[in-house]
C-alpha cells in the first residue's frame, strides 16, 4: 500500500515536472524565434531600412544592429534577473515574453527606409535593443525556473529541455522563412512577405502567455520568500561579494565564453558561410542547417542527462576542445565541396541569356549565366547592370565608378554533396549540444537561489550574446582583412601545408579567416575551463 | 594543481591588460589607413564593448587566482 502511494506520488512528480518544462520551453522557444528571425532575415531587413549605396555599409548596419541585440542582452540580465530575485521567477519572465512578442510584432509592421527615412533605422534599432533586453531576461527565468522544480540527480537531463530551445528556435524561425518564401515567391517576400514572421510572433507570444499565466512559482522562490530570506540587493549581492563575482568570472571565462562561440559558429556562421562564402543557394543552404539541427537537437538532452552521471565539466570542455581543433578541416572541407573550381563542367549545357528593359529613368540590362557540372551541381550567375537613360548622370556615374553591374551567385549543389554538408554541419551541431546541453544545470548549480537568477543570467549573456553574438560581425570583418597583402593566417597555413593547397593568392579571400575569432576564445576558454571548474554533477545543494 | 593556478593567473591579467593597448592600436591604424563608416563602426563595438568585457574579466579573474581565491573550488 505504502509502496503504491510513493509510486503515485512519483508520477505525479514526473507529470508536473514534465507540465513546468513543457511551459517553460515553448516560451522559450518563442523568444529564440522572435529573436533569430531578425538576424535569418538580416540581408532583406539591411535593403528595406538601411540606406543601399553602399550594400556593405547596409550589412554590417544590420550586423550592428544585430549584434545590438546581443550586447544589449547583459542588461536585460541585470534588469529582468533583478526582479526575478525580488519578485519571482514566474512574473518576470511573463513580462519579458510580452517585450519580446511585442516588439517582433512591431518590426513586422514599421514602414521602410524610402517611407520614413532615417525613422525607418532608427525605429527597428530601438526594437531590436527592447528584443535584446527581454532575452536578456528570459533565459535566466526559464533555466532557474525549471532547475527549481526539477527532482536533485536530474537537473541535466531536465534543464536540457530547456536547451534545446534556442536551437529548435533557430529551426522554427529557418523553416517559416522558408515556408512564406516559397509560397509567396522570391520577388513578393524581399518586398513584404519577409514581414510575416514576425508578425506571426503576436500568434505564438499569446499562446504561451497563456500557458505560462496557469503556472505556478518556483517552490524555492515561495519557501524562500515565506522565510523572508529572499535578497534585499541581487546585484550587489551578485557582484559585490567576492565570493558571488568568483564565480561569476570562473562561469564566465571557464565555461559561456566558448559555450557561445561554439553555439554560434556550428549554426550561424555555418549558415553565412554556405551562403557568403560557398555561395549556396538560399533555400538549400537554408535546408542543410535546418535538417542538421533537427538531426542534431536531441543530443542536447543526451548531453544533459549524462552530465548528471559523469559530470558537467568534461562534457563541456570536451566539446569546446573537439571544436577548436576540427573546424579548420571541416570549414575547409565544406569549401572544397561548393568551390567551382574542383567540379567539370559540362560546357555544352551552359546557357547565357541577356535581356534589356526599360524601368522609369533607367535601362536595366540582366545577363543569367547557368552551368551544370557533372556531379548534378548547378551555378547560376545573375548580373544586373543599371544604366540611367539621362547621359549626363551616366557619364557621372561612370566617372565615378559606380556602373557596375550587381552579381548575385547561386550554387545549388547536388544531392550528394548535399548530404555531405548536412553531414559536416551535424558535426557541428553535436559540438554545439556538449557544450550547451549541460550549461543550464552547472550555472543555476554554483549560484544559491537567493540571487540565482541575477548571478546566472549575466555570465550566461555575456558569453553566449557578447562574445558568441559577436561571432558573425568579427568573422565577417576577419575575411575581408584576409585580402589584405601581407595578410596570414595559421589556421589557413596548417591546413593548407596538410593537403597540398598551395595557400591564398594576394587579393583573394581567405575563407577560414573567420574562424580565428571563434577557436582562439574557444581555447582559452577551455584552458580557464579545465583549470578552475570542478567536475561536481550536482552535489551543490540548489536550495 | 594550486601553484599551477595561481601561476596561470599572471597570464591571464598579463593578457587582460595586454590586449587594451593592442586593440587600439590596432584600430588606430586600420582606420586611419581607411577612415570609412563600416571602420568606425567595427572598431567602436570592439573597443567599447568587446575589450573592456575581456580586459575587466580577465585581469580580475587572473589577481583572484594569484591570490589562491580558486586553489579550492567548492
Amino acid at each position: 500500500m505504502a509502496q503504491n502511494v510513493t509510486n503515485v506520488s512519483q508520477t505525479e512528480e514526473v507529470s508536473s515536472t514534465r507540465r513546468v518544462i513543457a511551459a517553460s520551453s515553448v516560451g522559450t522557444l518563442i523568444e529564440w524565434y522572435d529573436f533569430y528571425i531578425f538576424g535569418t532575415l538580416a540581408k532583406i531587413i539591411s535593403e528595406q531600412f538601411f540606406p543601399k549605396d553602399n550594400p556593405t555599409a547596409a550589412l554590417l548596419a544590420t550586423l550592428a544592429t544585430f549584434a545590438a541585440g546581443f550586447v544589449i542582452r547583459p542588461f536585460g540580465a541585470l534588469f529582468f534577473g533583478r526582479l526575478g530575485d525580488l519578485i519571482g521567477r514566474k512574473y518576470t519572465f511573463l513580462v519579458t515574453l510580452v517585450i519580446m512578442g511585442g516588439s517582433t510584432f512591431a518590426i513586422g509592421l514599421v514602414p521602410g527606409y524610402k517611407t520614413i527615412g532615417f525613422f525607418a533605422p532608427a525605429i527597428v534599432f530601438v526594437l531590436r535593443l527592447l528584443q535584446g533586453l527581454a532575452l536578456g531576461g528570459e533565459y535566466g527565468g526559464a533555466a532557474t525556473y525549471v532547475a527549481e522544480h526539477s527532482p536533485a540527480g536530474q537537473r541535466g537531463f531536465w534543464t536540457s529541455f530547456i536547451q534545446t530551445t534556442a536551437t529548435l528556435g533557430l529551426f522554427l524561425a529557418l523553416g517559416v522563412i522558408l515556408i512564406v518564401r516559397q509560397t509567396l515567391g522570391v520577388e513578393t517576400f524581399s518586398d513584404w512577405g519577409w514581414r510575416i514572421p514576425f508578425l506571426l510572433s503576436a500568434l505564438l507570444v499569446g499562446v504561451s502567455v497563456f500557458i505560462r499565466m496557469k503556472m505556478s512559482e518556483s517552490p524555492m522562490f515561495v519557501k524562500m520568500k515565506k522565510e523572508g530570506k529572499t535578497s534585499a540587493n541581487p546585484l550587489a549581492e551578485s557582484f559585490k561579494q567576492k565570493d558571488n563575482l568568483k564565480m561569476v568570472l570562473i562561469a564566465l571565462l571557464g565555461a559561456t565564453a566558448g559555450q557561445g562561440v561554439v553555439w554560434y559558429t556550428g549554426q550561424f556562421y555555418a549558415l553565412s558561410f554556405l551562403q557568403n562564402t560557398c555561395n549556396v543557394e538560399f533555400v538549400q543552404s537554408n535546408m542543410i542547417i535546418s535538417i542538421a539541427l533537427l538531426i542534431g537537437t536531441p543530443f542536447f538532452v543526451v548531453f544533459g542527462a549524462l552530465s548528471d552521471k559523469i559530470g558537467r565539466k568534461y562534457i563541456m570542455m570536451a566539446g569546446m576542445l573537439i571544436a577548436v581543433l576540427s573546424y579548420g578541416p571541416l570549414y575547409n572541407s565544406m569549401y572544397d565541396n561548393a568551390n567551382l573550381k574542383n567540379k567539370i563542367e559540362i560546357v555544352e549545357k551552359t546557357t547565357v541569356e541577356t535581356k534589356e528593359a526599360v524601368k522609369g529613368t533607367d535601362n536595366i540590362t540582366t545577363t543569367v549565366t547557368k552551368k551544370t557540372f557533372t556531379d548534378g551541381t548547378t551555378y547560376k550567375e545573375t548580373q544586373k547592370l543599371t544604366v540611367p537613360l539621362d547621359e549626363a548622370k551616366k557619364a557621372e556615374l561612370a566617372a565615378a565608378g559606380k556602373l557596375k553591374p550587381e552579381t548575385k551567385k547561386e550554387t545549388t549543389l547536388s544531392d550528394s554533396i548535399k548530404n555531405k554538408m548536412i553531414g559536416i554541419v551535424l558535426i557541428q551541431v553535436i559540438f554545439v549540444t556538449m557544450v550547451y546541453g549541460p550549461i543550464a544545470a552547472f550555472l543555476v548549480e554554483i549560484f544559491p537561489t537567493r540571487i540565482r537568477y541575477t548571478s546566472m543570467s549575466l555570465p550566461y549573456h555575456i558569453g553566449n550574446g557578447v562574445f558568441g553574438g559577436l561571432v558573425p560581425l568579427i568573422a565577417t570583418r576577419l575575411v575581408e582583412a584576409s585580402k589584405e597583402p601581407g595578410y596570414s593566417n595559421p589556421l589557413t597555413n596548417a591546413i593548407n601545408s596538410f593537403t597540398g593547397h598551395i595557400g591564398t593568392p594576394a587579393g583573394q579571400v581567405d575563407p577560414l579567416a573567420g574562424l580565428m575569432y571563434p577557436i582562439l576564445i574557444a581555447s582559452v576558454s577551455f584552458i580557464i575551463g579545465m583549470l578552475y571548474i570542478s567536475n561536481k554533477t550536482n552535489n551543490m545543494d540548489v536550495e | 594543481m594550486s601553484a599551477i593556478k595561481r601561476l596561470f593567473g599572471i597570464v591571464w591579467t598579463l593578457m587582460g591588460v595586454g590586449i587594451i593597448p593592442l586593440v587600439i592600436m590596432q584600430a588606430m591604424k586600420e582606420i586611419a589607413a581607411k577612415p570609412s563608416e563600416e571602420n568606425w563602426i567595427f572598431w567602436s563595438i570592439v573597443i567599447v564593448v568587446l575589450m573592456p568585457i575581456i580586459s575587466f574579466s580577465l585581469i580580475t579573474f587572473g589577481v583572484f587566482a594569484l591570490k589562491g581565491e580558486y586553489d579550492v573550488i567548492a
